[in-house]
């Protein structure tokens, strides 16, 4: 398990390495550059701040400058938001995103599961259908719809909750933010737990665990659970790496001090390091939660042998 | 509780050229002179000052009383050391050109003369000597720029570009900087050691920043905004029925036009067909219907100005027909007919739906008046300016926002060689007015010489003109202590709120 590990880490870096190559080489061959703006600038003072974050090296060089600060976990200065660095910006935005991304994670796996769980056992029937109504509504309506009616109605209307902003530690500004968030996830958690369900209750060990006389309640929670989570896990993976590194549209609508949002200013900017350092992130992260979601295959379901 | 359109690209004062860090430094910051309530410059850290009989020396005495927020007092060679940095290359002040009435300060910031030689002198701790190449009628409104604020040496020194940070920050203005929450907000508290801090009211100012403006308004509907930096366009219509004169829009300093290329065809030595274009578009249904009425429609180049004397060129009062007439006239004089459309494209950026909706009625109107066939093409904002800079696009979109209240901020952008004057426009005659005034100290008479470039500039169809900006602000009624104005400055410190109902 552990050679297992070590080996899949040190897989990691070559397509690391690959994603940062072409998200370097992509950024520079986008035309216009980050010091372009309706102004012109002074030749002189152009210059001086090319010389400044070295764009006036050959591409070669830069990207090996690069590399090189990124090996030592530098991932250099904001273009954009000058006497900012990238890793400031990252360090700021991603507790934010993280908090509410794993704030709307649970909220996705308590409610999803006991809807999916709820309908799969009352298959057929209108709590059935309903739910799953619902869940498909949920998964098709998208956020930018969701989150100003949010705002509407909780902070303009009823004046309950704060439209935005975000204060550390205050659970009335995470909550519209992380439900926003969470309500496609609870749909796709509800019909995948749904699925599952159906699918292990008509198993045999589940018939015989009932036919010795276990309570339903026991019989979910013991034996028809666990092996519905795989599919869940494969599904999660992916997720929880964007639910960590945030959302465009929820940032951007509640004003969140996230790094989504740069996802799109910082390319359209040409902030290169920015959008270098913020997709480096992202994939290191999908990286380490596929890894996570392999390995815990291997803890809930005992036929998988990893090797 | 203020929005902010958009991230301040720096809270260093001399490297901010974006209006939402103009914002913030303003209340942070104070020059020798500052914005009034009414965006005109009154004295700030100077009290006083006099020039030469020639207006080109100039002397300010600095209060003693103003202090920097560790207690340290600003003096003369803080102004001093401040310049010199904003015109030095390697400080990499993207607006250095600000500086340009002062003496050396092009020779600096192109390298070819070491900061030192600026034009500005310590006469004494209290006493700031500057020396200008021409007399310089607006140098007072220039002194309240941000770019041209002091800054405190020690900790730039110390502290390097983290100076800005909220732990390391030593301003001077009325307010000190207390959190900085890059992307989402920044919280600034009265600085009880400013000199008149008696006068400013808040106690605490707290920008957001929220770059979708459909998310200002419903902030502001929220109560979590009194302030906002603006509005969406295709929204005014329903915030003005609900919220009446809490929608603000006022004259803004700004100019949108369309610029030609006078090095490429089919501009390039053609005026009749320039002319054409600028004749054949009916502004007012234009803006009255493709911009919800919130600009004024723009005939001439310089946006208004008390005191200036905006030059009506001569169509401007031909009915509809009679100027699509004309304008037709001209189409075919240039040699354009139903057989022989003109071909071209029109360069604009990527903004919204409404925009585009804007520049396809432009282009419908070249086509239903002239039978011109223009097509539309949309880039990204970055690869336009560029491509703009490189005199590369034959017809484009362009904009240009003064910079202090004085028609020279705009006439600039037409002089021959200038940067920024994306067209490649250049006239002898021109250039010759705009160096007269340069010298001419007597402002009225510096006005009509503008006036006189101004009309030079719509007989030869040098650019398109659209309209005139105007500023969109939400603004609660319990808000007061401010003034629409036509640089759109609205500092903090002559803010106040009443008593009011929360909700």
């Amino acid at each position: 398990m552990l050679r297992y590990t070590l080996r899949r880490l040190l897989g990691a870096v070559p397509t690391l390495l690959v994603i940062v190559t072409l998200a370097f080489l992509l950024l520079h061959a986008a035309p216009g550059g980050p010091f372009d703006s309706e102004r012109r600038i002074l030749p002189a003072i152009q210059k001086s701040i090319e010389a400044k974050y070295h764009l006036d090296e050959p591409l070669w060089r830069q990207y090996l400058r690069y590399l090189g600060d990124l090996a030592r976990g530098d991932l250099g200065p904001s273009f954009q938001y000058r006497s900012t660095s990238v890793n400031e910006i990252i360090a700021q935005g991603l507790p934010v995103d993280a908090t509410i991304g794993l704030t709307a994670l649970a909220l996705a796996l308590a409610v999803g599961g006991a809807v999916g769980i709820n309908a799969a056992l009352h298959r057929g029937t209108r709590w059935d259908y309903g739910s799953m109504a619902l869940a498909v509504a949920g998964i098709s309506t998208p956020v930018f719809v969701v989150a100003p009616l949010l705002i509407l109605i909780f902070a303009i209307r009823l004046h309950w909750l704060p439209a935005g902003d975000w204060v550390r530690g205050s659970p009335s500004h995470l909550l519209l933010p992380a439900v926003a968030l969470a309500l496609p996830y609870i749909a796709y958690v509800a019909r995948i737990m749904r699925a599952g369900t159906i699918d292990v209750m008509n198993s045999a060990f589940i018939r015989s665990a009932r036919a010795k006389g276990l309570p339903l309640r026991l019989v979910i929670w013991r034996h028809a659970l666990p092996p519905t989570l795989t599919p869940l896990v494969s599904f999660l993976g992916p997720a929880i790496a964007g639910l960590l590194t945030g959302s465009i549209v929820v940032e951007s609508v509640f004003g969140l001090p996230g790094i989504g949002r740069y996802f799109i200013t910082a390319a359209l900017n040409r902030d290169y390091t920015l959008v270098i350092g913020i997709t480096v992130l992202y994939g290191a992260l999908i990286i380490l939660c596929n890894l996570l979601a392999d390995l815990c295959y291997a803890w809930i379901d005992p036929r998988v042998r990893l090797r | 509780m203020r929005g902010l359109d958009d991230t301040p690209r720096s809270l260093d004062p001399l490297l901010v050229n974006d209006v939402p860090g103009q914002r913030v430094a303003d209340d942070l910051f104070e020059g020798l002179t500052r914005a009034g309530i009414d965006g005109k410059a009154v004295p700030g850290v100077a009290s006083s000052w006099e020039s030469s009989a020639d207006g080109r020396t100039w002397v300010f005495h600095l209060r003693p009383q103003a202090r920097w927020s560790n207690g340290a007092p600003v003096t003369a060679a803080d102004f001093v050391y401040a310049w010199r940095r904003e015109v030095d290359p390697r400080t990499g002040a993207q607006d250095a050109e600000g500086l340009a009435p002062i003496e050396n300060a092009l020779d600096v910031a192109s390298g070819r003369k070491p900061p030192e030689t600026l034009g500005v002198e310590a006469v004494d701790e209290r006493t700031l000597r500057v020396h200008l190449n021409a007399p310089t009628p607006y140098l007072l409104d220039l002194l309240a720029l941000q770019y041209l604020y002091p800054v405190y040496e020690p900790a730039i020194r110390q502290y390097g570009d983290a100076w800005v940070r909220p732990q390391h920050m030593v301003c001077n203005g009325p307010f000190v900087l207390r959190e900085d929450v890059i992307g989402s907000r920044i919280t600034l508290e009265k600085n009880p050691g400013y000199w008149d801090a008696a006068q400013v009211r808040l106690a605490r100012v707290i920008y957001y920043v929220l770059p979708s403006r459909a998310d200002q308004a419903a902030r502001y509907l929220a109560n979590e905004l009194d302030w906002t930096d603006s509005f969406a366009a295709n929204q005014r219509s329903w915030l003005k029925s609900n919220l009446g004169e809490q929608v603000v829009n006022s004259p803004y300093f700004g100019a949108y036009f369309l610029g030609m290329n006078f090095q490429l065809p089919p501009f390039k030595d053609n005026l009749a067909l320039r002319q054409a274009l600028v004749l054949a578009l009916d502004r007012e249904p234009l803006v009255r219907y493709m911009r919800q009425g919130m600009y004024q429609p723009a005939y001439s180049w310089m946006p208004p100005l008390p005191g200036y004397d905006v030059p009506a060129p001569d169509w401007q009062s031909l009915s509809d027909d009679a100027r699509h007439a004309l304008a037709r006239h001209l189409y075919a004089q240039a040699g354009y007919s139903a057989q022989h459309p003109l071909r071209t494209t029109l360069y604009t950026s990527i903004q919204d739906g409404d925009s585009r909706h804007f520049f396809e009625a432009i282009t419908a109107s070249w086509f239903s008046v002239l039978g011109a066939e223009v097509q539309l093409y949309e880039e990204e904002f970055k690869v336009l300016a560029q491509e703009r800079n490189l005199h590369k696009l034959p017809l484009f979109f362009d904009a240009w926002i003064g910079d202090y209240p004085d028609p020279y901020t705009f006439m600039q952008i037409r002089y021959s060689g200038n940067g920024n004057n994306n067209a490649v426009y250049s006239n002898a005659e021109f250039d010759r007015l705009i160096d007269a005034a340069g010298q001419q100290p007597d402002n009225a008479k510096r006005y009509q010489l503008f006036e006189q470039a101004d009309r030079l500039l719509s007989d030869d169809a040098a650019y398109i003109p659209l309209y005139f900006y105007a500023t969109r602000h939400l603004v609660k009624p319990y808000l007061r202590g401010w003034q629409s104005n036509v640089m759109d400055r609205n500092l903090s410190r002559y803010m106040y709120l009443l008593e009011h109902q929360q909700r």
